[in-house]
């Protein structure tokens, strides 16, 4: 019991702060805001469709090189990010997409990926291979619809949520890659506190609880819906 | 029309899984591939429904190659040894999403006809073992296929459960005039289902035929008890060893309407034995065991 209560505590402390005080309304930037929600909304939709289809792949295929290519798909997740940063923001800068949005989309997509491919696999490990070959005897858009869309509805949260938390949490890449040019909540956050205006860094903070939280629950529902939806055309 | 296998060939890495593999399924038959654990038999069977490709070869179905279409296109349908139902749907509506139209006055015949006509609306974990294979067994004749593979269904059955369904399943095929392949490592399986029987070692067919004609030929294929030497139709059988003390008949059970029959004795043992032999209920025998064929 006090290992239990020992972890809730150590989950529960950053927020004891929070919690105590009232969060004032002082988006200084609209766009920083906008900018936040867009790239969360495309980079999910991006990192759920690539890492779902890959992960598919790599489950059935019989391909010599598919150990190589796992390997080299999660050696992101090994490599100290900085260093990772540093050698995209090369490639980028010869693009000329430093200070793009394409360029940040493309830097944060590099980040998020290894971590929801690796989500998508377990989640299809989870399901087990049998069961999908089940599934892969029925014609394309059924198995897609009934079969696939529910059994994995959750996985699929569990990348967006996750891309989402990535995302919020850098600072350096998007600085970095958005040469400054591209604000979002974090970047701005990052600003209130060297600023050291307490209730802008306290606005911004809850700004960064709620739109993971609020992204999550909209999927949730949605997914719920969408789900009973479709099981209701078997009826 | 029928199912040919021609020549096929699978390597994992250096290991030669299947080399080389011929036979032909004739139609609304249901053919046997027998064999050990790692003898190819479900390699083949996931070959033949496009979940896995071959180096070589080729699965021709009604003369078309089946390896031309994706394993959603080649009317196939798989029962394996778990039911494998999708656990989001009840049962109903596994078996209307396997039907072409979506149909759930289709979904509800076919329950019918596996005899849980009353479960449509049932969750698929409130379902006994027995009772999910059976739904299973729905959902792979709803789709309406030109040809039904059996990947070991009665593994995880009880003995009871597994006769039963062995039987059901044999006179739904018959009657309703598919074609199917069964893969198993147990002979009297094959032997009590099956028109035809290919036996499967390493990768190679050693043997094709019936039943019967595997029961007196096979080396190998008649590693079960058998009754008296005397009263055995075949001079080519030898019979050594003989098996505890003279036993009673006491039933015979022609469960399958088959060349083999199961013939139950005092104590318990249960033999395949051919149908055709005149043992009588009431006298005692001596149980052998049946040791290989003579050339």
């Amino acid at each position: 019991m006090i290992r239990q209560i020992l972890i809730i505590c150590l989950m529960l402390i950053p927020f004891f702060s929070l919690f105590l005080r009232i969060p004032t309304v002082e988006t200084e930037s609209v766009t920083a805001m906008a900018n936040t929600v867009g790239l969360t909304v495309i980079l999910s939709g991006v990192n759920v469709w690539l890492s779902m289809t890959f992960a598919w792949w790599l489950l059935w295929t019989e391909s010599r090189w598919r150990n190589a290519l796992e390997w080299l798909v999660f050696l992101p997740l090994f490599i100290p990010m900085l260093a990772t940063l540093f050698g995209l923001y090369l490639i980028l800068a010869e693009s000329g997409l430093i200070g793009t949005y394409v360029g940040v989309m493309i830097s944060l997509l590099v980040v998020t990926l290894p971590y929801s491919i690796r989500l998508a696999s377990n989640g299809m490990a989870v399901i087990g291979r049998p069961l999908l070959e089940q599934a892969r005897l029925l014609p394309f858009k059924r198995r897609i619809l009934f079969v696939l869309f529910p059994l994995f509805s959750r996985t699929m949260r569990t990348i967006a949520l996750f891309t989402t938390v990535i995302l919020l949490s850098q600072f350096a890449l998007i600085q970095l890659i958005g040469a400054g040019l591209i604000p979002t909540v974090t970047t701005e956050l990052y600003q209130s506190y060297a600023g050291n205006n307490r209730n802008l860094a306290l606005s911004n903070t809850w700004m960064l609880i709620l739109i993971p939280v609020l992204i999550y629950f909209l999927l949730s529902v949605m997914s719920r819906w969408t789900v009973r939806i479709l099981k209701g055309r078997l009826q | 029309m029928s199912l040919n296998v021609q020549a096929l060939r699978k390597q994992y890495r250096s290991r030669q899984v299947l080399d080389g593999i011929d036979f032909d399924v004739r139609l609304h038959d249901i053919h046997a591939i027998v064999g050990v654990s790692g003898s190819g038999k479900s390699t083949l069977l996931r070959i033949i429904a496009g979940l896995e490709t071959c180096d070589a070869g080729d699965v021709v179905f009604n003369d078309r190659s089946l390896l031309d279409f994706p394993a959603h296109e080649r009317r196939v349908t798989m029962l394996s040894q778990t039911a494998l139902l999708f656990p989001h749907l009840t049962v109903g509506e596994n078996v209307t999403l396997a039907t072409r139209t979506r149909s759930r006055k289709q979904a509800e015949h076919w329950l019918n006809v596996v005899r849980l006509s009353d479960r449509y609306d049932a969750e698929v974990h409130e379902l006994s073992g027995g009772e999910q294979q059976r739904v299973s067994l729905a959902r792979a004749l709803a789709a309406e296929p030109t040809l039904l593979l059996l990947d070991e269904p009665f593994t995880n059955l009880d003995p009871k459960l597994k006769l039963d369904l062995q039987h059901f399943i044999r006179e739904l095929v018959k009657d309703l005039g598919l074609t199917a392949l069964l893969v198993t490592h147990d002979r009297e399986e094959a032997m009590l289902m099956a028109d035809r029987v290919t036996l499967l070692e390493a990768g190679k067919v050693t043997m094709t035929g019936t039943a019967e004609e595997l029961y007196e030929h096979a080396p190998g294929f008649g590693d079960f008890l058998m009754i008296d030497g005397d009263l055995l139709s075949s001079s080519r059988v030898t019979v050594t060893e003989t098996v505890g003390e003279p036993v009673r008949l006491l039933k015979k059970i022609y469960r399958f309407g088959q060349c083999f029959g199961e013939y139950q004795f005092e104590g318990g043992r249960t033999v395949i034995l051919p149908a055709s032999e005149s043992f009588e209920v009431g006298m005692t025998y001596q149980v052998k065991r049946k040791e290989e064929k003579h050339a």
